[in-house]
């Protein structure tokens, strides 16, 4: 039988051939499929981030569409009680409104002074201010006072009185002098 | 048995040594694989290029969308922001006392011979309830009877519109004044009313039981 050896140039040509072989699957995993793969796994991820942001804005939008519509009431209600804020500091406006408010219900001579604010404990009321106000009425007609303070309280929805003080004039019976304690909500401007 | 002389073998036998030579076999192999490994890369490259374009069909299409979906986005937050403080202020406005029907309440109590001249009412801390105190004059001949008549008048009234009603005297004492009402000279008292109450609507009143009526 004949038996085939490899003379030691063949056996350097094969370690030769060895060595090239690793080197190419080396420089082919590590340098063209490797690099190709990572950018196509890169693109795939982005592409489903993307696809998942596209498929989550349909139902963002309709979310948003339904609140619109759900919301219609509470929008029209806050713009509503904007409204009643005015432009500038509340100690500008607020005193000459009670005045000319008290004034068109027969009440003349209305003092309203400043006692304070603070801001409130509410998250949702981050932009609205409490006032505390000392309306003065030095002379009102009982009757009147009645009628003008279920009109106030009717027409600021934002305002609460929290103390009420009611003297009879000792030399005008007929009139008694009235103190009313009121907090309002105000938005800050 | 006829003799064969092979004058080739030399030529053969390097021919076949040729055909085995490990290079050439190890270069056709490499180069075998290496067609291969191009075929796979391109196969590979070209599935690239389908990521890479519907990638960029994706990437077209939200930047289309985006712009609408931050603002819609934004407007879902500033409704909710809208929707929670307007819960949160008609809450305070549905808290409120309105004092307006308690004053009218009040002066439906007070009969001719008696005078109120002094009204303090404050609305408790935490919507605990409403407290007023209730200074005034009674005349009559039982002047005492007159302010304890305005005390239950004012408990009924009150009860009607609100729970927990209690009006008590602080203060009931004779005065020495003599004031003259319709004609009569009357006996005078001062007195001062305690009332406290919940502002809550009224528990309703149960209705009578109806009374059962014999079978005919």
């Amino acid at each position: 039988m004949k038996q085939s050896k490899l003379s030691k140039d063949q056996i350097q040509k094969v370690g030769l051939s060895g060595i090239g072989f690793f080197v190419l699957i080396y420089v082919y995993f590590s340098f063209f499929l490797g690099p190709l793969n990572s950018s196509r796994g890169s693109m795939q991820a982005t592409m489903t981030d993307l696809q998942g942001k596209l498929a989550g804005s349909k139902n963002e939008m309709m979310k948003a569409t339904n609140l619109e519509k759900l919301a219609s009431n509470a929008t029209t209600r806050f713009a509503a009680f904007k409204a009643l804020s005015q432009e500038g500091a509340p100690i500008a406006w607020f005193p000459p409104r009670m005045k000319a408010f008290f004034a068109n219900q027969s009440i003349d001579k209305t003092t309203t002074r400043l006692e304070g604010s603070a801001p409130y404990k509410e998250a949702d009321l981050s932009t609205w201010m409490r006032y505390n106000w000392l309306i003065d009425l030095p002379q009102a007609d009982f009757s009147t006072l009645g009628t003008a303070v279920a009109a106030l309280e009717n027409s600021e929805p934002l305002l609460a009185i929290t103390k009420i003080t009611i003297r009879a004039l000792p030399d005008d019976p007929q009139f008694q002098q009235v103190s009313l304690t009121a907090s309002t909500a105000i938005l800050k401007r | 048995m006829a003799l064969h002389l092979n004058l080739l073998h030399e030529e053969i036998l390097e021919q076949r040594q040729r055909q085995r030579d490990p290079l050439k076999l190890g270069i056709m192999f490499l180069s075998f694989i290496g067609v291969l490994m191009v075929l796979y890369y391109m196969w590979n490259a070209y599935q690239v290029l389908g990521v890479r374009s519907r990638l960029s069909q994706v990437q077209q299409d939200w930047a289309k969308v985006e712009p609408k979906v931050t603002a819609a986005q934004k407007r879902s937050a500033e409704l909710n922001s809208i929707i929670g403080t307007t819960k949160v202020l008609d809450g305070m406005i549905d808290d409120r006392f309105f004092w307006a029907p308690f004053l009218e309440k009040l002066s439906r109590c007070v009969a001719l011979n008696a005078q109120i001249t002094n009204i303090d009412g404050a609305v408790l801390d935490d919507n605990r309830g409403v407290s007023v105190s209730i200074e005034g004059l009674a005349a009559g001949r039982e002047p005492r009877a007159a302010a304890e008549e305005l005390r239950q008048l004012l408990l009924e009234q009150l009860g009607q519109s609100y729970n927990e009603v209690k009006v008590e005297f602080k203060i009931l004492e004779d005065l020495d004044t003599i004031v003259k009402i319709g004609g009569g000279n009357m006996a005078m008292a001062r007195f001062s009313l305690g009332v406290t109450f919940n502002p809550g609507a009224a528990k309703p009143t149960p209705p009578p039981a109806r009374a059962k009526t014999p079978k005919q």
